[in-house]
């Protein structure tokens, strides 16, 4: 263990020019010190394996750049050609006297445009990263042929990949494929916000074009309605999240204390009880539910009959209820879980803790606040900032209990309830706004990260990592 | 030697008589909606048996035609060759290219289907959809125990039966849809202008008197609103009057039984005068997906699925009101009570074709808002509507 911190200290000590120094100082030192065969390197690559008898090696490399070239030359460049228009023809119609149809002749697509550009952009990087490596091969091969040492045979150098460079074997695939899957969509979402992609630019019949920070500064204060909806949807967004995680939290602590006190009998079965409502998948739950408390749904009704109502009271169509009843509601769904979590932590805190501060006097209040409080916010931070994340977005319950209504006139497309997920749902299913859509998912994206990294490191859990028992 | 040259033989006999086989299975994808399977299924299955010449691929697919326009346009290229949707989704579908023009046999489909079909699927002279019912509008379910035919000539008189029985008259009006029906019938109008944005007069003088009339109507005790589930369920019971469409005719009809009856909308009170209800009168249609690999084939498939036949099939089959004049002209349709009151509202109907998509959310929240019995100026609720509907 102590050696391990140790190593990790030393790695935050070295120095931040390191890092280029590592990087583009061999290829300095190929080009000083390599004779011509490492020189040319730069332009044929593999030329300097392949003069020291590693054929192989020297032919990939050959073939990886023609590969590179032909790729760039007969895929790329008609897509990256028009990347700083995103296309200019849109489809055409050819009257065909045969069929007597107007046959669609096919434009330049602006979506494939820019999906294809990212991609061929992004093939420059491995390039560079191979390339580089070519040139620090060649001089090491040089320098090995100077000190009259063969050089590895290529059976050889696939044996290194098994042991002293396993980490390269293991780590290539999950690299490419995050690389694909998940940082290549997010820049081609990310470029999307800087476009007008909507309904009314449609590609293949009518294209879409950059306009630069149009969509940001609409959010914020250009387009007076979607400003107002922007930062009224956030402040309701902030207030869910903050009730919807507390609420759980505290209600489902109280819950799983009051399951745990000691004289409690029957505790598996309580605990049984709130767990089958988890059982139940939650949108069918949240279903059910918005179905309960529409105007001619049960709960109206039952209260009509009772008598305690005149008229059916409008739980899902006035804001303020509404807004009311989506936490409640949340309650329902979220405080099982919470009721597990934390019967499993009350367990495990020591009870002589308990046993000596009811020697010394405390009372059961001053129990919970100086020892289960404490404790239990200690492990439980780190979660608690996840489930705040989480209600940020939390589409599911919004959604199906009332996709965001009661609807209102001062918002631009979204209702009292709407997060800002839900929002973004609507704008890119109904709306096909894409382009706004976009922008307020790179919001999301921002506020989520920095306010939950700005939290976590404050939190106990890190900074007192050590003082955990 | 032989051998060898034997079997390349007969495979390059195999491929010859294959290859041609396999270029002329023709691939269609359909979409329709839900409760129209069925139906769609025996139609292909006619369409393959009166077209032997070709080896046909029809796969069907669920998707509605209020959905179409949505789903069209989240892929062009995987969407369906072959699709039904509403004719308000016409101008934003032309918009993205999305439709091929009907050009072949126009004449007879132009001939054969009522002229304002024809007029619905139209946009600057060209013909983008093949006509396929002519039903998709609203008018006045109700309950012959409880009305009379004098009572729903008007709706102060209906809503005065109602509130004397105890029964509620039922109108969604939390949907653009239906809540536009005061405003165009007060006479305010929809339309785009020369660059295709849309124009709306709904916060003109007659649409505050229209919108007024709309509180007064939300505030009354017999008012309610509701989904189709609350007219199929409280028709009869609670509910003595609805207004919905001829989708719900054989709910209703086995709700009520002999007590079953369909009318056009009533006048209301607007401004002092009795002013008609207004409607919005669309049509379905089905349409060519310009990105169709065989485009000429699905013209022919879209073609079969709108002729006489098969409208004729689709009424017997679904009750769907025919475009089709031959069809609309026989007995059966004629008979039809709620296709009849469809037809009387008609009259006095406007064509949902000039409605951008923008209309429907500010509409609704406006309607929402009338629901809730909000006291708000109602000149500053129009104004707020239309520049959300107009993007001003």
């Amino acid at each position: 263990m102590l050696g391990m911190t140790q190593n990790i200290a030393k790695k935050h000590i070295r120095p931040k020019e390191g890092f280029f120094k590592r990087t583009f100082g061999p290829l300095l030192q190929a080009f000083r010190e390599g004779d011509a065969w490492t020189r040319l390197s730069a332009i044929i690559m593999g030329l300097g394996n392949l003069r020291r008898g590693q054929i192989i090696k020297g032919l990939l490399m050959l073939a990886f750049e023609v590969g590179f070239f032909l790729f760039h030359i007969f895929f790329g460049w008609q897509y990256l050609k028009d990347f700083g228009t995103l296309g200019t023809v849109s489809q055409r119609r050819v009257w065909d006297e045969a069929v007597q149809i107007y046959r669609r002749v096919p434009g330049d697509n602006s979506m494939l445009i820019l999906l294809f550009s990212v991609l061929t952009l992004a093939t420059i990087i491995p390039f560079v990263l191979i390339w580089a490596a070519n040139m620090k091969s060649a001089l090491k091969v040089q320098k090995q042929a100077e000190a009259g040492v063969k050089p590895n045979t290529f059976i050889q150098d696939l044996k290194t990949l098994l042991d002293e460079r396993f980490h390269i074997t293991l780590l290539t695939m999950p690299m490419i494929s995050l690389a694909a899957f998940t940082v290549l969509p997010i820049i081609f979402m990310v470029l999307i916000a800087f476009t007008n992609f909507d309904k009314t630019h449609q590609p293949p019949g009518s294209l879409f074009t950059w306009v630069g920070m149009t969509n940001v500064t609409d959010v914020f204060w250009g387009d007076a309605l979607k400003s107002r909806t922007f930062f009224g949807i956030l402040g309701w967004t902030l207030i869910w999240a903050v009730f919807a995680t507390f609420t759980n939290y505290i209600l489902g602590m109280i819950l799983a204390m009051m399951i745990n006190k000691k004289g409690i009998r029957l505790k598996k079965m309580w605990r049984t009880i709130f767990v089958i409502t988890i059982a139940v998948p939650q949108f069918v739950s949240l279903l059910l539910v918005s179905k309960m408390f529409t105007d001619t749904g049960v709960v109206n009704v039952l209260l009509q009959q009772w008598g305690l109502t005149d008229g059916p009271i409008p739980f899902l169509t006035d804001p303020t209820l509404a807004r009311i009843l989506v936490i409640v509601v949340n309650l329902w769904v979220g405080i099982p879980y919470t009721m597990l979590m934390t019967t499993g932590i009350l367990m495990n805190i020591p009870a002589d803790l308990y046993e000596s501060a009811s020697i010394d006097g405390a009372g059961p209040v001053r129990q919970f606040f100086s020892i289960t409080l404490p404790y239990m916010l200690f492990v439980t931070t780190p979660q608690m900032i996840t489930t705040f994340v989480g209600n940020i977005n939390n589409f599911n319950v919004i959604y199906l209990l009332t996709t965001g209504g009661p609807l209102t006139l001062d918002y631009y497309q979204a209702g009292k309830t709407d997060l800002l997920v839900t929002w973004l749902y609507k704008l890119t299913v109904n709306e096909q706004n894409y382009s706004l859509a976009s922008t307020i998912g790179i919001f999301i994206f921002l506020i989520v990260s920095s306010l939950s990294l700005l939290v976590y490191n404050l939190t106990g859990s890190v900074k007192k990592e050590d003082q955990f028992q | 030697m032989k051998k060898l040259l034997s079997l390349v033989l007969a495979l390059a006999m195999l491929l010859s008589l294959s290859v041609p086989a396999m270029a002329e299975t023709v691939t269609l994808k359909v979409w329709g909606s839900q409760e129209d399977q069925a139906l769609l299924t025996t139609l292909i299955d006619f369409f393959k048996a009166a077209n032997p010449d070709k080896t046909w691929d029809i796969t069907l697919g669920v998707v509605g035609e209020p959905d179409a326009k949505t789903r069209y346009l989240e892929d062009p290229a995987a969407a369906a060759d072959v699709f039904a949707f509403a004719n308000d989704q016409l101008i934003d579908l032309v918009n993205a290219d999305a439709l091929y023009e009907v050009t072949r046999n126009k004449e007879a489909i132009v001939a054969a289907n009522s002229a304002g079909s024809v007029e619905s699927a139209t946009l600057d002279g060209v013909l983008y959809g093949y006509p396929m019912t002519a039903d998709n509008g609203y008018f006045l379910y109700y309950d012959k125990s409880v009305l009379s035919e004098e009572d729903v000539q008007t709706l102060d008189g209906i809503l005065a039966k109602a509130n004397a029985a105890g029964k509620k008259v039922l109108m969604d009006v939390s949907n653009g849809w239906y809540v536009a029906s005061f405003f165009l019938g007060a006479g305010c109008t929809l339309s785009l202008d020369a660059d295709g944005n849309q124009v709306c007069d709904f916060n003109n003088e007659k649409g505050v008197a229209a919108g007024e009339a709309i509180r007064a109507f939300c505030a009354d005790p017999a008012f309610m609103t509701g989904d189709d589930s609350v007219i199929q369920g409280g028709m009869g019971d609670t509910i003595c009057a609805a207004v919905t469409g001829a989708w719900n005719a054989e709910a209703l009809q086995a709700k009520l039984g002999d007590n079953y009856a369909a009318c056009k909308l009533p006048t209301f009170t607007c401004g002092g005068e009795q002013v008609q209800m207004g409607s919005f009168i669309g049509t379905k249609l089905i349409g060519v997906n310009t990105q169709s690999a065989y485009p000429v084939e699905a013209m022919m498939l879209a073609e079969f699925l709108t002729n006489e036949a098969a409208q004729a099939k689709r009424f017997e089959v679904r009750e769907l009101g025919p475009s089709n004049v031959n069809v609309a002209a026989t007995e059966e349709v004629k008979a039809n009570v709620a296709l009849a009151a469809l037809s009387a509202q008609s009259a006095y109907g406007t064509s949902q074709k000039l409605v951008l998509g923008t209309y429907w959310t500010p509409a609704e929240a406006f309607g929402l808002a009338m629901e809730n019995k909000s006291t708000d100026d109602m000149k500053t609720l129009l104004d707020s509507m239309v520049a959300q509907i107009t993007g001003k």
